[in-house]
């Protein structure tokens, strides 16, 4: 609306014709979808986040449906060898991937992303000794695009994980670090969920680095870590 | 693992026992708050002046929204997505409410605004009113912005605006009357304040 006489618009006209109403970036539209869907469906079917008492009530009582289901199958006989083909099906690295990239989105909560919060590595580094038996190699890699952000302890498949996190733009990489097991070799990079995982091994030393982003970028990641990060430190 | 046994389950968040009646979780994350996103960003844009701080606020806001989504009662989550936006910027990006030196980065909304018969003189003058708002907009101190920005830009009601930044309604009505009679002042003769001023 303007006025009839002067042609000047009135205030709300000019402040909305000035300041623009935006619209979300793609890539944060993209990302927030995932996490909703993801979200949604766990919050049907398996509320893993269960934030509050209820939910995870619920899921003890689904739970407890499994296991029941699961018993009187074992003892019709058959349903347990199904099952030890389904988990036959999955080799130790796929179950290692989706248990890291469960551990990955659990570290996204609130409050759970780190421990020791620095971009400087000789704070970072320090803070796992004492606290888990490797010395993983620290590097800021802000220069190449993947800012340090902190450390953490984790537990990933029943052995602790020096946990380091990265920043890539919107996105957080998690770097699970662990004194290599036995008979555990690298493979190839895999999606699982969405969400990338990439795996290789220096020395005595397993490196996992899960994240949303495109696996070109973990790639970009590891090459950017391992160009710093050498030799490979352990103690 | 349990997700993988938990397909064949029903779904048991929309059973009555397990939700409070109302509950948005009903409708699910996605379709309840995920419409608002680009209205998070709009403010977070504004509130914290740059595109890659309000990116990272709303992605702040949308993990914390999922944390406390069983809270929220009823459909319209626009306020209350935005009262967490708004919280994410003030705690996380420093939004300085007393003293902010950098002025708000506009991006130029560009042509598709301009109506086709506008003439170039026309054009010329409606592009310097927006310059002329921008900076006067800028000048407001950030309280009475957020509540000129959410009232004009995002339509929101008052009673929205008291719940989104946490203040009574008639703090709110006094914010915006002091802001418009601001821009007035400083936008006397480049717009039209009719009784308002």
């Amino acid at each position: 609306m303007s006025d009839e006489t002067t042609g000047r618009p009135d205030l709300s006209t000019a402040l909305r014709d000035a300041l623009p109403a935006y619209e979300a970036p793609a890539a944060l539209s993209a990302w927030a979808t995932g996490q909703a869907r993801r979200y949604d469906m766990e919050s049907r079917g398996e509320p893993v986040r269960a934030p509050d008492g209820k939910r995870a009530r619920t899921f003890s009582v689904a739970r407890w449906q499994i296991a029941a289901a699961l018993l009187c199958a074992a003892a019709l006989g058959w349903a347990g060898a199904t099952l030890r083909t389904v988990t036959h099906g999955m080799s130790a690295s796929d179950q290692t991937a989706s248990a890291l990239v469960d551990t990955h989105i659990r570290s996204l909560l609130p409050g759970h992303l780190i421990d020791v919060q620095s971009s400087d590595r000789h704070t970072v580094k320090p803070w796992f000794a004492g606290r888990i038996d490797i010395s993983p190699p620290v590097m800021d890699l802000a220069s190449k695009g993947f800012p340090l952000i902190g450390g953490r302890l984790d537990y990933v498949q029943g052995h602790s994980a020096a946990a380091i996190v990265y920043g890539r733009r919107l996105h957080m990489i998690n770097l699970f670090v662990w004194r290599t097991i036995p008979g555990e070799r690298a493979v190839a990079s895999t999606v699982r969920d969405g969400y990338a995982v990439l795996h290789w091994t220096t020395g005595d030393l397993s490196y996992w680095a899960v994240s949303d982003a495109a696996p070109a970028e973990l790639d970009a990641f590891r090459a950017a870590y391992l160009d710093e990060a050498s030799p490979p430190l352990s103690r | 693992m349990m997700r993988r046994s938990a397909s064949v389950e029903p779904p048991i968040a929309t059973d009555a026992t397990t939700l409070a009646p109302g509950h948005a979780g009903e409708r699910g994350f996605e379709r309840v708050v995920l419409p608002h996103l680009s209205a998070g960003f709009t403010l977070a844009r504004y509130l914290t002046g740059n595109a890659q701080d309000a990116e990272d606020a709303v992605q702040d806001a949308v993990v914390r929204a999922m944390r406390y989504f069983h809270t929220l009662r009823g459909d319209d989550a626009r306020p209350w997505f935005l009262t967490i936006v708004r919280r994410v910027c003030l705690t996380t990006y420093s939004v300085d409410y007393h003293a902010r030196e950098s002025s708000i980065s506009v991006d130029e909304p560009s042509l598709q605004l301009i109506d086709s018969d506008e003439t170039p003189d026309m054009a010329l003058q409606r592009s310097l009113v927006r310059d002329r708002v921008r900076e006067a907009v800028d000048q407001l101190p950030p309280l009475l912005r957020e509540a000129i920005v959410l009232r004009e830009i995002q339509g929101c009601a008052y009673g929205e605006i008291a719940m989104i930044t946490d203040s009574p309604i008639g703090t709110v009505m006094s914010r915006l009357s002091r802001a418009r009679e601001r821009l007035g002042a400083l936008l006397h003769g480049v717009v039209d304040m009719g009784d308002v001023a």
